[in-house]
């Protein structure tokens, strides 16, 4: 073990050592005597007298509904999209449950008018940079100006309507 | 009857699992917060360094532990979660100095599995939500509101089944977590995911991260500006963030924990497996990553924690070893390492086993536990009491005094000590060469004995014989003056301090002298109606020359008088009871509390609460410190004052949170003991035994004294032989070279240095598994028996294992016979002269026959199969107890007559067993993987075979600890006339370092301790609101039991603490006396 660790060093100083990047350390006062000890008093036992019960409104339960309930009724509140859950449910027969609410959530929360198959490809935009978007854009000779949502929301328009054409 | 158990911990978990830095106590202090398994510790940061500040009980493990700071606050909360499913945020109260509770609750769910890798707690930076990940697929979420407070949890499915890690991100517009997760063909990936509060459910987030290094284990979120995440490989550690991607490779090394070192998040502390402290560095320009540089720092102890504390110094909790402060210094030391250790803080996890010694043949135990892990692997030598370190000793009978003087008023070091014999007085003073050697004071009186020495102002000293006080320079050691007693009458008894000197002669005559410039003038003189058994005027006021009180015990009425000085009036008497006179009185003052000690002859001590103003004692109370008249004496160790009553079980006396304590010292018996701080044995005590003076230094003043031996390896069994005064270790020593391998050893240390002094190494692959010292029928020897197993990696049990039979010889391990075994040895008992293995699912017992060649072998008598892993055997007579792997408890019985071990009963409880014991020949005690205790009963009544055969669970409680053994013995001397002498015990040790006793108590007292320890419950109240009855309630996976016929002492052990008024509370809830009750608790704590 020490033979190991004393060849490390070794490599260490050959390459100019740690110095360099152990300068201005952190210092906010503490800690500045030469002699650092510990020993400063003895740990006193907490002992509670008082009481401890949270103020009432902070004793924190779980909500007990469904995930999977949980989100169907969010879905039935965004009325139109609830249709294309039952859709991507009659899809997809043989896939998880789990997978499916998956999906179905995924979908919930880009409540748009939104193709199912092009949910991918909106996807794939939010994970791109502004600049990317950007980038996307000019070549479609669109206007690159605006907020990222505007972006994605344009590029959409062009690629929905290509896909109608097709 | 062993059926009414008291747990207490002796020594409190000391493994670091969790520490953190914030302004926790007060905005303007910084705190390190440090969790021990279920204690957490507040200290504060100075400029002197870290000062403790408390030590706070929590009712469960903990299991994760986060500062924040919620919005519009200006100082942290900290979140606390336990391991059963309960969390709280506590506040500091500095107005009261209390822990407010600002919310809790329980975060269980009725169904789900709990995660593999341990729970994780996770709070947002931007303070908007708590997060926990506590079962496979699911990510619980606590929200916070605008105001700071949190609402009701929800859950939310976390598609990755097999979570590493998660973390939030900074920085993010809405609350985004990372998880590092590996798939089901054992890939490993990162993910981000938004939580959309609203709609309770994830949103996609900004990036993702495929298959990254396969020992990917760790998170690290990068703060802003730079933002992004440090994922921790075995081979590389890589940053990653929406637009940037750099990675750099490592030396194979698996990094434990991290600590960030600046609050933008550019350098990080990393520890490894091997305990190399790593600095990380994140280069960047203009908020843009540029690249990572890794340095090796040094070697600490393996941390599982590092918390940056400020000014280059950083705490490094370990859960293998030590806890650390060091420092990093700018340049390297001589072997190249920029950590420079400043203290290290005593951890005795994990402790793997222990053995139970009376190395001093004192009839007191030591624990010797084999603690911590790999390289910081050691064994503690743990003992309750304090320890005199012997420096200088002579030869010297019939010491009747002992005093130390200097040779001048402002010398800060004792010359001389004056040695009083019955018909002498001695003088020794350290020469020139620091040697002590004898010498004389020409104004003394040395031809009688001397009653009391003392230093006196204006460079003098004071002797005070039978005859008279004499008045001596210091510097020209003539007489100055002298006080004659008055003809017919000599002194009995006296006492000095530097200005007041105040004796009795006999026929109760008291006289008070002061002390000038050359004189002794008589001030006062009082005559009493009885002879005056003993007297004290030590300075415990705001002057330390001059003393307003004196105590003064009496001969017949048996009391003890306080009277006023110079007036010599009585303020106070108080009768002390029964016969015996009191032989030694000593005024002092602990913690700034006035304390007066009575010693008895018959080895009581009576302490009170003296009132300096009025002179009034109060708060009377008596222990029992031996046998024998006591002598009191105070001396100093750090600073503080502490008392030394010495008599056949020396005692020092000390004062902790305002509570007097009690240690005995590791001497058998002393007579006289006097402080000698010399300039050659500074901070010293001159000690008078058994016809020697020793001068030797007081350990510190605590109630366990631990000394440390590093091994450098890991030690997983230990047994002690009395007959060779060794001590046997199994340990094992993994190799620093690339292919990872290690190598096992049996050790043989001597048990005095515990310095190895042979060794036997086993062979590849073999471990050692158990080990035993005993001998055989037929046979005088003694012999270390160990077993073993051969741990083949292709093998998922071993299938081959043996068993070794060493004897002692000179020093050395010799080999005398061997036994292949059909799998591993994992315990080795001594039975009926016969030696009896548990091997894999068998129980096997070997004879040790002699061949005709006259060398011997080990022969398999009898066996019983029938266990899944029979993991720990202890035996008592015919009876063998089982621990088995997971079917809990079974007893086996060998009958003599066919040579056969039967199974007799067990309990049908699905028991992972982690340790057993037996109690006495019905009752068992068992340990498990949940960290509950049970103990089992033999139902020998019972009326058909099925009942019979089954061991009745009479008692369970959950401990919070995983105990890894049990052994009978005890901490502390048993003194036969005390009540508790007669308690049985049975001493524990824990993974994280706690050593605990669990005693058999007599019924009656049980019922009165369990109502004491129902009323504690109404007055001390977990702190975050946590219950002690659900604490303390059996728990596993199935079912949850409310704790019964165990009592939690440490619970009971804290009414000594509690305030006055509280302590009233309960003594009306009990109908008993706060006195009585503080008598009975107090009792109690000397068990351990």
């Amino acid at each position: 073990m020490e033979g190991s660790s004393s060849q490390l060093f070794d490599d260490d100083q050959k390459s100019s050592g740690a110095s360099k990047f152990l300068f201005n350390l952190p210092s906010r006062g503490h800690l500045s005597s030469t002699v650092i000890s510990s020993n400063l008093g003895g740990m006193r036992v907490y002992i509670c007298e008082h009481n401890t019960s949270p103020p009432e409104s902070q004793h924190i339960k779980t909500n007990q509904q469904n995930i999977l309930i949980r989100s169907l009724m969010l879905n039935d509140k965004n009325g139109d999209s609830s249709s294309k859950d039952v859709k991507a449910a009659a899809e997809g027969p043989r896939k998880r449950a789990a997978e499916r609410v998956m999906d179905s959530k995924a979908s919930a929360k880009k409540a748009n008018t939104q193709e199912g198959s092009s949910s991918r490809a909106e996807k794939d935009y939010h994970s791109l940079t502004v600049e990317r978007l950007r980038a996307l854009l000019k070549e479609r000779g669109l206007s690159p100006k605006g907020k990222k949502d505007e972006l994605i929301a344009r590029l959409k328009c062009v690629n929905g309507s290509s896909q109608k054409s097709e | 009857m062993s059926t009414w158990n008291y747990v207490v911990t002796a020594h409190k978990p000391t493994n670091v699992t969790h520490s953190c830095v914030g302004n926790f106590t007060s905005p303007q202090e910084l705190n390190l917060i440090v969790a021990k398994c279920t204690r957490i510790e507040i200290h504060l940061l100075t400029a002197q360094g870290l000062q403790p500040m408390l030590d706070v009980p929590i009712y469960g493990r903990i299991a994760t532990l986060e500062l924040f700071r919620p919005h519009g606050e200006a100082q942290d909360f900290l979140f606390i979660a336990t391991e059963r499913y309960k969390f709280c945020v506590l506040q500091w109260d500095s107005e009261t100095s209390e822990l407010i509770t600002r919310a809790m609750g329980d975060v269980s769910d009725r169904i789900g599995r709990p995660t593999d890798n341990g729970q994780i707690g996770i709070i947002d930076p931007d303070c908007r939500l708590i997060g926990l990940h506590l079962y496979d697929g699911l990510f619980k979420v606590i929200p916070f509101d605008n105001k700071g407070q949190l609402k009701e949890a929800f859950n939310i499915r976390l598609e990755e089944l097999q979570v590493l890690d998660i973390k939030f991100l900074y920085g993010c517009s809405k609350p985004t977590i990372v998880v590092l997760y590996q798939d089901n063909k054992d890939a490993r990936h990162v993910k981000t995911y938004e939580v959309a509060l609203k709609e309770k459910d994830f949103v996609e987030g900004p990036w993702a991260q495929n298959n990254l290094d396969n020992g990917a284990d760790l998170l690290i979120p990068v703060p802003p500006p730079l933002c992004g995440v440090l994922i921790v490989g075995e081979e590389t550690i890589v940053y990653c963030s929406a637009n940037a991607f750099k990675a750099i490779p490592i030396r194979p090394s698996i990094t434990k924990a991290y600590g960030r070192v600046d609050a933008d998040g550019s350098r990080y502390l990393l520890g490894d497996h091997a305990g190399l402290l790593h600095l990380l560095v994140i280069t960047h320009e203009k908020e843009k990553v540029t690249g990572l540089k890794i340095e090796l720092l040094g070697e600490t102890s393996i941390a599982s924690t590092i918390s940056y504390l400020d000014n280059a110094v950083v705490f490094i909790g370990s859960s293998y070893g030590d806890s650390q402060l060091i420092k990093l210094n700018l340049q390297p030391d001589a072997k190249g390492s920029y950590v420079e250790v400043l203290e290290r803080f005593v951890n005795l996890g994990p402790i793997v086993d222990f053995c139970v010694v009376d190395l001093e043949r004192q009839g007191q135990g030591q624990v010797v536990t084999c603690s911590g892990a790999y390289k910081d692997g050691s064994l503690r030598v743990v003992r309750n009491g304090i320890g005199i370190n012997e420096q200088a000793s002579v030869e010297l009978q019939g010491i009747k005094g002992m005093w130390s003087l200097r040779s001048s008023t402002d010398d800060p070091f004792d010359t001389f000590l004056v040695v009083s014999f019955i018909s002498e007085t001695r003088i020794l003073a350290m020469n020139l060469e620091d040697e002590l050697e004898e010498t004389e004071i020409e104004g003394f009186n040395s031809q009688v004995q001397t009653l009391f020495c003392h230093d006196a102002v204006y460079n003098q000293l004071v002797q005070v014989t039978s005859s008279s006080v004499r008045l001596v320079s210091s510097t020209s050691r003539e007489l100055r003056n002298e006080w004659h007693a008055p003809s017919g009458y000599s002194v009995n008894v006296a006492t000095a301090n530097a200005t007041q000197v105040l004796l009795a002669t006999g026929g109760g005559h008291l006289v008070y002298l002061e002390i000038g410039d050359g004189t002794l003038t008589e001030v006062k003189h009082a005559q009493l109606e009885y002879e005056i058994s003993c007297l004290d005027i030590n300075p415990i006021g705001e002057n330390s020359n001059y003393s307003h009180l004196a105590a003064v015990g009496m001969w017949t009425d048996i009391s003890v008088r306080i009277f006023s000085l110079p007036e010599l009036n009585l303020i106070t008497k108080e009768q002390l009871g029964g016969e015996i006179i009191p032989r030694s009185v000593l005024l002092c003052s602990f913690e700034g509390t006035s304390y007066l000690l009575c010693a008895l002859g018959d080895g009581h001590l009576l302490n009170f609460q003296v009132n300096m103003t009025n002179g009034e004692l109060t708060d009377r109370k008596k222990v029992s410190l031996g046998t024998q008249p006591i002598t009191l004496r105070t001396f100093s160790s750090k600073n503080t004052t502490h008392v030394f009553a010495s008599s056949d079980r020396p005692t020092v006396i000390y004062s902790s949170n305002k509570k007097l304590l009690y240690s005995n010292v590791n001497l058998k018996e002393v007579g006289h003991m006097c402080p000698f701080n010399s300039a050659a044995f500074p901070d010293s005590l001159a000690i008078a035994k058994e016809g020697e003076l020793t001068i030797g230094t007081i350990d510190d003043i605590q109630k366990l004294h631990i000394r440390t031996i590093p091994l450098g390896e890991h030690a997983r069994r230990i047994c002690h032989q009395e007959q060779s005064r060794t001590f046997a270790i199994c340990c094992l020593k993994n190799q620093s070279s690339a292919d990872e391998s290690e190598m096992h050893f049996i050790r043989l240390l001597d048990d005095q240095t515990l310095e190895c002094i042979s060794t036997y190494p086993l062979d590849t692959f073999e471990y050692g598994c158990s080990i035993l010292s005993c001998s055989f029928s037929d046979d005088t020897n003694v012999y270390y028996c160990v077993g073993t197993a051969y741990v083949l990696p292709e093998e998922n049990e071993p299938t081959k294992g043996r068993i070794l039979v060493f004897i002692v010889e000179d020093g050395k391990l010799q080999l005398i016979a061997e036994k292949e075994t059909k799998g591993a040895v994992y315990s080795l008992n001594a039975f009926n002269g016969k030696l009896l293995a548990a091997i894999n699912q068998k129980i096997q017992l070997y004879k040790w026959m002699l061949r005709e060649d006259g060398s011997r072998e080990i022969q398999t008598e009898c066996g019983h199969h029938g266990h899944i892993l029979a993991l720990y055997v202890k035996t008592r007579g015919d009876f063998i107890v089982v621990g088995d792997l997971m079917k809990s408890i079974s007893l086996l019985i060998y009958k003599h007559e066919e040579g056969a071990i039967e199974e007799r009963a067990r309990d049908y409880n699905a028991n992972w067993m982690s340790a057993v014991e037996i109690l006495d020949d019905d009752t068992y005690l068992g340990a498990e993987n949940n960290f509950n205790l049970f103990t089992v009963r033999k139902n020998s009544e019972g009326a058909t075979d099925e009942e019979r055969g089954r061991l009745e669970v009479i008692g369970e409680y959950h401990l919070g600890e995983f105990v890894n053994r049990f052994r009978h013995g005890s901490l502390v001397m048993r003194l036969p006339d005390s009540e508790v002498g007669q308690i049985q015990t049975v001493i524990f040790g824990t993974v994280n370092g706690a050593i605990g006793v669990i005693a058999s108590l007599p019924h009656d007292q049980y019922v009165f301790l369990e109502k004491l320890q129902s009323n504690l419950r109404k007055v001390i109240k977990g702190v975050g609101g946590l219950s002690h009855e659900q604490w303390r309630s059996f728990n596993n996976e199935k079912r949850t039991a409310e704790a019964k016929n165990f009592l939690d002492g440490d619970l009971i052990e804290s009414f000594l603490d509690l305030s006055r008024g509280k302590m009233e509370e309960v003594s009306k809830g009990m109908g008993v006396s706060v006195e009585e009750l503080s008598k009975r608790v107090e009792e109690l704590t000397r068990l351990h």
